[in-house]
């Protein structure tokens, strides 16, 4: 009698929890970007196709297409070509300092790329550039050295800072690569030339690729650095026009359908990179892997060990230190433009900022109570939704590995948009022009983080010990409990902070969704220097840049102490 | 561990919480910078006791949108609005979202605005728009808005982008309808530039990334004051934008924002707003003389005239082959 019964209770339980999960991609993800196709496609109460082409050659929209797509191959090409090339020589060569140049190629990581551009700004700008007036004063040049406002300028500086996309990849690869297979290669008696060509290339191929693919993804639907050196020389990319036709018209029909037009567009290249990114690495997994710990073969470098490091650091002083020491001091002058002596420089801004700027107050807090909630939120639900797609065996899962998916292939422009139009009230909720709404978008912008997280986790916890539990008579719910969570909570953490550090600077989605007391940091900053307080914009960076790398160090320390603990 | 959870949660309770606002308090909607609103609420609090305020600082875009999604859900917040955006008190007044309030100062401001939105929408400070040059670059400030399509200016003039700045659209519609579509065609032939928001053009003029921008009065007297090598000068035909101050038709404090209004308006209200180096709409308040602003009766007279319905009417346009031209499109 009794038996039916728990079973009965078991497919109750495991029902409610793939119900919740469903229920939880549905509402926060699929809504919005459903909402989104549906008002691309479906003018006038039919299916429209007309009018989608009529948006897309639109010249305006014609073309920040084609400069998208631009931009992104140009960056994907330099990222992939720097990041292969310092990941190679940090791995595989006795380049000196190694260890330390690993972890300074990975800073870049912590910059948000919209304060690098405005650092950039202030270095490059053609006339009043740093740099270019160094140039311009001192070496009689005639003309500015480099302009930032051009299509160049916007993709050296996304490179320096997604380029470590590639080379975590290919790091990765190349540490955990069989040695094995060069060793017998050179004793066949292959040349350097010979085994790189037909044996390391081809085993890291798949790495680099898809760190390629996932800075191509993110490039095409980035917002900051295409909006801070672009729209003054008319260079707009698919999420600044967007955001432009949208502030333009006020949230008009004609502007939100672009938009959607637009969003489509994101959502069906990001479909296809997602795609051929899983194809790519579903060859490399077959191929690269059999952990042993053997060390990999490094090569000499003789002679250029020495040139080799100084353009090591002379590429993280250019790249990180000075747009960090820039965007401190021109955050410490009393206005913008004025030359850098002791009389113009003061900590005012700064103090400002912290304690009397209530626009800059606000912001702060926003942001970490944002990313606190989005980071819990998403953080618990990544954890149920990824329980049911690596563990349950229940009917209906599919669906939720289809929506499980969809999280990784909708761009944050996107995103913002779908939510707008999900929760202004059309479906009896609005939460425009509130926190709630950046919360929303926060939670489904960064589901794909939590679901990579704790599905590793949880693929790590074997079956048997579930099975153990449930042998010994514990509830479903009880072996969740005592079991379960505990062993992925490794994962859950990396999850929280995965999320709680990167939403500290967002900025594509909030510049959408921002209203006059919802500014979150990014939005302040970039709103600020569109205001032209420069020097304020420039300090709250420097601020926004002490507050990530302090959490990124406490966190690093955290989860070192954590794992050593253990 | 659980201490840490504990402090999660907490932070996500308390985080994205709405400020609180106590029912006697008096809530003002401007797209005024901080300096200068705060110093007004100052001012009012300290003069009538019984009444606080606050205020929320923003562009009048994100204000307007922000109206517009609470009337959507009900109750408007704001008692008091007071931006730049003419064309949006228009709009208000039509879609019947404004009390009608005959301040007693009415008769001694001046008042640039249509006989029939009297009542409605009362203009509380004139923002005039110069030529903000930088003064490392540029020894014999403009004298005519036609010095600009001089080679002095080439590849160096900067407008604000009128999609985003509603001050900017009205300066370019006025300067189109004094000077007509020529001349924006030879400020492209002479490379000007399409700036961002109406403060960066002149923060890049600062910098000496322009020389020369079409600038906002007290943006530009403020990073004066702060030391910037800049100075304005207005050209004979004038830009001058009101900044009109209007009280919410459904507001609980209308007591409180009739009596802020009357503030704003007296000669007490004004000598702040002149303070922050912007024009008073009092002919009896003073300028101080550093600011170098052209005294408030005088500009009214060197004004370009504007007709708002005309304006509001042919945004979209306007704004179009405005960049289409600038742009180089067309």
């Amino acid at each position: 009698m009794s038996a039916p019964v728990r079973k009965k209770f078991f497919v109750g339980t495991a029902g409610i929890i793939l119900f919740l999960s469903i229920a939880v991609l549905v509402v926060f993800v699929a809504f919005p970007v459903v909402l989104i196709l549906f008002n691309a496609f479906w003018t006038k109460g039919a299916f429209n196709l007309v009018d989608v082409a009529a948006v897309l050659r639109e010249p305006d929209t014609y073309q920040a297409l084609l400069n998208s797509v631009f931009i992104a191959g140009g960056t994907t090409i330099g990222s992939t070509i720097i990041g292969t090339f310092f990941a190679w020589l940090v791995t595989r060569t006795d380049l000196p300092y190694k260890n330390f140049m690993k972890g300074m190629f990975l800073v870049p990581f912590m910059l948000p790329s919209f304060i690098g551009a405005l650092a950039w700004k202030m270095l490059l700008s053609p006339r009043a550039g740093y740099i270019n007036r160094l140039f311009m004063d001192y070496f009689g040049f005639d003309g500015p050295v480099f302009n930032i406002y051009s299509y160049y300028g916007i993709m050296a500086v996304e490179v320096m800072y997604l380029f470590p996309f590639v080379f975590i990849q290919v790091c990765g690869a190349l540490e955990r690569m069989d040695p094995t297979l060069e060793e017998s290669a050179r004793i066949s008696g292959a040349g350097l030339f010979t085994i790189t060509r037909r044996i390391t290339i081809p085993l890291v191929l798949p790495s680099i690729l898809s760190g390629a693919l996932l800075i191509m993804l993110y490039s095409m639907a980035h917002f900051g650095t295409v909006a801070v050196l672009g729209i003054e020389n008319g260079i707009f990319n698919i999420p600044t026009l967007i955001y432009e036709r949208i502030h333009q018209s006020a949230g008009s029909f004609a502007a939100i359908r672009t938009g959607t037009v637009l969003a489509t567009v994101l959502v069906v290249s990001a479909a296809f990179i997602i795609w051929l990114q899983g194809k790519v690495l579903g060859k490399g997994r077959y191929q690269i892997i059999a952990g042993k710990s053997f060390r990999p073969m490094e090569l000499k470098l003789r002679g250029l060990r020495y040139p080799l490091l100084i353009l090591c650091l002379a590429y993280i002083g250019f790249t990180i230190v000075l747009p960090t020491v820039v965007i401190f001091m021109v955050g410490g002058l009393k206005t913008y433009g004025l030359p850098f002596t002791m009389e113009n420089l003061s900590l005012d801004n700064y103090k400002f900022i912290l304690f009397d700027y209530k626009t800059t107050k606000d912001a702060i807090w926003n942001s970490v109570s944002l990313g606190l909630s989005a980071a819990v939120i998403t953080m618990f639900a990544g954890v149920m939704i990824s329980y049911v797609i690596v563990k349950m065996k229940v009917r209906g899962k599919g669906i939720l590995e289809f929506l499980g998916m969809l999280p990784f292939s909708v761009p944050g422009s996107v995103i913002a948009l779908g939510v707008i139009l999900a929760w202004s009230g059309k479906f009896g909720v609005n939460l425009y022009n509130t926190v709630w709404i950046i919360l929303v978008a926060y939670i489904a912008r960064y589901m794909a983080f939590s679901l990579k997280a704790n599905s590793a986790a949880l693929e790590q916890v074997h079956d048997s010990l579930i099975e153990a539990a449930r042998a010994c008579g514990a509830s479903m719910w009880q072996s969740l409990r005592d079991i379960v969570l505990p062993l992925v909570r490794p994962g859950m953490f990396a999850a929280f902070f995965l999320i709680f550090l990167p939403s500290l600077r967002e900025l594509t989605v909030s510049i959408m969704l921002y209203a006059p007391t919802t500014r979150t940091i990014g939005v302040a900053i970039y709103t600020l220097n569109e205001d032209g307080e420069t020097v304020m914009s420039a300090a709250l960076a420097g601020i926004a840049l002490v507050i990530i790398i302090t959490g990124q160090t406490l966190i690093t320390g955290l989860t070192g102490a954590s794992v050593k603990a253990k | 561990m659980r201490f840490l959870i504990c402090l999660l949660f907490t932070g996500m309770v308390f985080g994205p919480a709405f400020p609180a606002y106590a029912a006697e308090k008096l809530i003002v909607y401007t797209s005024m910078k901080e300096s200068l609103i705060g110093k007004l609420r100052d001012g009012f609090v300290k003069k009538h006791l019984g009444i606080a305020m606050d205020y929320q600082s923003a562009g009048a875009g994100k204000l307007m949108a922000k109206i517009a999604a609470e009337r959507e859900s009900g109750t408007v917040l704001a008692d008091v609005v007071w931006t730049s955006e003419v064309p949006d008190f228009y709009n208000m007044k039509n879609e019947g979202l404004l009390a009608e309030y005959a301040s007693p100062m009415l008769a001694e401001i001046l008042n640039p605005l249509d006989e029939n939105v009297k009542g409605f929408f009362t203009p509380a400070r004139l923002g005039t728009l110069g030529i903000a040059i930088n003064t490392r670059f540029v020894k014999t400030p403009p004298a005519q808005w036609a010095d600009l399509t001089q080679k002095e200016y080439q590849g160096a003039f900067g407008i604000a982008n009128p999609s985003l700045s509603g001050t900017s659209y009205m300066s370019v519609a006025l300067l189109v309808k004094q000077f007509g579509w020529t001349f924006i065609e030879k400020l492209r032939d002479n490379k000007a530039k399409i700036g961002k928001g109406s403060g960066q053009v002149i923060d890049d003029t600062a910098s000496g990334d322009l020389v020369a921008s079409l600038a906002v009065d007290y943006i530009t007297n403020d990073k004066i004051a702060k030391g910037a090598t800049l100075a304005l000068v207005y050209p004979p035909e004038m830009l001058v934008v009101p900044s009109p101050v209007a009280i919410i038709k459904t507001s609980p404090n209308m007591n409180a924002a009739k009596k802020f209004v009357d503030f704003l308006l007296s000669k007490e209200g004004q000598t702040i707003i002149a303070g922050e180096g912007t024009l008073p709409v009092r002919a009896d308040v003073t300028v101080p003389e550093a600011f170098k602003l052209p005294k408030p009766d005088d500009a009214m007279k060197r004004a370009i005239k504007i007709d708002y319905l005309q304006i509001i009417k042919e945004k979209e346009n306007t704004v179009k082959k405005f960049s289409e031209i600038l742009q180089g499109k067309s």
